[in-house]
């Protein structure tokens, strides 16, 4: 079983060993999922980017479009040259401000639109804050760069609203060219505007001022301290680096869990703190049961998984374990069965012990050892009666041959030795020592729980053997009486009658049916028969089984009658057991 | 670009009570050519662009400076210093006032303004200047403060405060006007923007007679100190 053992110790080796990799394998997937999906967000962040400044140069090249319109630079030629801007004018210039707006279709419409003169007064406003006017806007560094000839963007703030604003000079092209002016345009930052930006990029963008929250392609509760400590390790001069310069974070959501990106704003809004969020909904760890949930029929096709590996190996593996399954098991016991099988017929006196290997060989030696143990107890058991029956006389009952079926056929250890006669062989009809009954256990009956052989049908007495039996003593039982009694239970008392009566009057029915029995075979082996009496049988008997008892420690007797060389015998065995 | 640049704010107008006034002293920058525009400021997602129909303007200066003239004369009771915020910016983005003068701060736009000096921050009152609201504050110290307003960081004034009653700013030309001065020899400085330009002009002012000084003002970048 040694091979079989290592065998079945490499198979669950190699089976931790693939729960080991099934259960592990999915993590370096999972983070090669997590770094994909967080270089995903880092791209998106800076498409984002890019999208914004080409967002920043469409916005400025309509405010440039704006003012060129002549309408507006002939409105804020006029209100330069004015000493002070009153309300006509700035409802003159504002109508004309609002009619050019309404020129401008689609997304591309501002939100707001500020008329600026040349000194740097807002000559009037459209679409925001309409009736303020002639303050100084002058001092913006987005107004003072459009004054002086220069188109740029910028993001503003007001109110916790922010605002992607553009700038142009207002020029008068007719000799002599001059300043008149400047326009801004603003266009707010919206929830619409958000998911425009992000609408083919499959993430999600947030704009934030400071801890709030301004517009978001998607509405979320986030969670704004990691994204304002992120904002805060961005601390180079270079916004256009930030989405690549920051690492992706985690932050949560009453909802999900995301990983986001941050990037600071530009402009006069970088002052307020302003930034954008891009973020992705975290991907969810899948584990060893999601892998498995994640294979598709297609996955276990033949032409993608090696079935004939996998089968291959299976068939190894099992026909190995098989084989030394066979090789150290099967053949050893079914090669010890069939010597246990010609031991049992006879054949051979001992299990061949050199032929097994192994346990095999060891169960061999244990039932050599026992069988010699029995050997050698039997001889002891013949030799005990022997020395307590003494040799029977020529011409007596017959023999009592005791090791009968004690013993096997031969013993172990060679032929049993050829001493005739043997001693435990006796003539009945030897008178012998007289000897004085021992009392048994139950006097008449054999010990308790020994099996009887059943009764023959009481023959008939014979008559000669009826006729020389003496008469029964007064009081005595008669046979039939002696087969009711024990049938009855043993009303009798124990003690009542220890030995039998060799009158008849006390008959034990096991003693009288092997007495019957005995009779009845030396008749038929032509034996005689007239100086056999029931009571010298049955007390022959008593002795026998009560020395025997008592020497050999066995708790009962059994006698049997049989024919030995033509004569009627008899044979006692010890049993010890039942 | 700062509005009313033609505008020349004569501060110095007090002497100490008992001097002698020997004139007026004006007086007439001689620039440089304009120097070249900053590097933007707040920056958005583009870099700003000229216009195609005309040269971008040059930057103006003059807003940017303020002339003293420094001598024995301490101002005794230099007075009021009315400095105006007009919107986005003050009335002139440096404005001179002499040490001990009051500076009047007046709001004329229509957002409330917090200000507060960078080198001082106990020397403005505490609290917002609303619309139309004045904040008056003393200056006892020579020295140039940076009045601002955290919240609007392009809002953002230098106030030059001088050991000498006579200060004066610079219009469009380039012109001052320093008011009387009492007789005496006197050293003409000018700062701009937010340094002392490398001009030390001896002054000699005589009794009786109106001075005319022309000082020659280095290139921009070249002579701070």
């Amino acid at each position: 079983m040694f091979l079989a053992k290592i065998w079945f110790f490499l198979i669950s080796l190699v089976a931790a060993i693939a729960i080991t990799i099934a259960l592990v394998l999915p993590r370096p997937a999972q983070r090669t999922l997590v770094a994909e999906e967080q270089q995903r967000l880092v791209v998106a962040c800076g498409v984002i980017d890019i999208l914004l400044g080409d967002d920043a140069r469409n916005r400025v090249e309509l405010a440039g479009a704006f003012s060129r319109t002549q309408e507006i630079v002939a409105a804020l030629e006029a209100a330069s040259n004015a000493q002070t801007i009153d309300e006509a004018r700035m409802k003159q210039v504002r109508d004309v401000g609002d009619a050019v707006m309404k020129t401008i279709q689609g997304s591309r419409k501002p939100d707001f639109a500020m008329l600026i003169d040349r000194r740097g007064r807002v000559v009037a406003r459209v679409r925001l804050d309409e009736n303020d006017f002639g303050d100084i806007a002058a001092g913006r560094p987005l107004v003072d760069d459009a004054l002086a000839g220069y188109l740029r963007d910028d993001i503003w703030t007001q109110n916790g609203t922010m605002y992607f604003v553009s700038a142009a000079p207002v020029i008068k092209r007719d000799p002599p060219v001059a300043y008149v002016g400047a326009i801004i345009l603003g266009h707010q930052v919206t929830n619409a505007l958000a998911t425009k930006l992000v609408s083919s990029l499959n993430v999600d963008v947030g704009f934030h001022l400071g801890k709030d929250d301004v517009a978001s392609s998607k509405t979320l509760s986030l969670d704004h301290a990691p994204l304002l400590d992120a904002v805060k390790k961005l601390s180079g001069g270079d916004l256009n680096q930030d989405c690549q310069a920051n690492q992706p974070i985690e932050i949560s959501t009453s909802k999900e869990e995301l990983t986001a990106v941050v990037a600071r704003l530009p402009g006069e809004a970088a002052a307020k703190g302003a930034f954008y969020s891009v973020f992705i909904k975290r991907p969810e760890s899948v584990g060893f049961m999601g892998t498995l949930k994640a294979v598709t029929q297609s996955d276990l096709g033949f032409g993608k998984f090696p079935w004939p590996l996998v089968g291959g190996g299976f068939i190894l593996i099992l026909g190995v374990g098989i084989a030394l399954m066979m090789m150290e098991s099967d053949r050893p016991l079914r090669r010890l069965a069939a010597d246990a099988v010609k031991l049992a017929k006879g054949e051979k006196e001992r299990l061949g012990e050199d032929d097994h290997a192994g346990k095999f060989g060891s169960i061999a030696r244990s039932v050599n050892i026992h069988i010699d143990k029995l050997g050698r107890e039997a001889k002891t058991a013949k030799k005990d009666l022997d020395q307590l029956l003494g040799p029977a006389p020529e011409g007596s009952l017959g023999t009592i041959d005791l090791l009968a079926t004690a013993l096997p056929p031969s013993r172990p250890g060679g032929p049993a030795p050829a001493v005739p006669p043997p001693p435990s062989d006796f003539r009945f009809n030897d008178p012998g020592p007289s000897r004085p009954p021992v009392p048994s256990a139950r006097p008449g009956t054999p010990p308790p729980g020994m099996s009887r052989p059943t009764p023959p049908p009481a023959p008939p007495t014979p008559p000669s053997l009826a006729a020389s039996m003496p008469a029964a003593a007064p009081g005595a039982m008669m046979l039939g009486d002696s087969l009711d009694d024990d049938i009855l239970g043993g009303s009798a008392p124990i003690a009542a009658a220890p030995t039998p009566d060799p009158s008849g009057a006390n008959v034990d029915p096991y003693f009288k049916s092997v007495f019957d029995q005995f009779v009845a075979l030396k008749k038929s082996c032509g034996e005689p028969t007239s100086g056999l009496t029931y009571g010298k049988f049955a007390e022959k008997l008593v002795k026998n089984r009560d020395d025997l008892m008592a020497k050999t420690g066995c708790k009962e007797v059994r006698f049997t009658v049989y024919a030995k060389d033509g004569k009627a015998a008899l044979k006692a065995t010890p049993v010890k057991d039942e | 670009m700062v509005p009313f640049r033609s505008c020349v704010v004569v501060v110095a107008l007090l002497a100490a009570p008992g001097a002698v006034h020997a004139g007026p002293v004006v007086g007439k920058l001689e620039l440089p050519p304009a120097p070249e525009r900053g590097p933007v400021a707040a920056k958005g997602f583009l870099e700003r662009v000229e216009n195609p129909l005309a040269p971008a303007r040059g930057v103006a200066v003059t807003p940017y400076m303020v002339v003293v003239l420094e001598g024995a004369e301490k101002p005794a009771s230099p007075g009021q210093v009315s400095w105006d915020l007009v919107g986005e910016s003050f009335s002139r983005p440096v404005m001179a006032a002499p040490v001990g003068a009051e500076i009047l701060i007046k709001n004329t736009s229509k957002v409330a303004r917090s200000l507060s000096a960078a080198e001082d921050p106990k020397l403005v009152p505490a609290g917002p200047i609303n619309p139309t609201g004045p904040k008056s504050f003393r200056v006892t110290e020579a020295k140039v403060y940076s009045i601002g307003d955290p919240d609007a960081p392009h809002l953002r004034g230098k106030l030059v405060v001088v050991n000498t009653p006579f200060v004066s700013t610079v219009d469009d030309g380039g012109k001052f006007d320093l008011g009387d001065v009492p007789e005496g020899s006197y050293k003409l400085r000018v700062y701009y923007k937010d340094a002392w330009l490398d001009v030390a002009q001896d002054v000699n002012v005589e009794k009786k007679s109106k001075l005319e000084v022309s000082v020659k003002v280095p290139a921009f970048g070249a002579g701070k100190k």
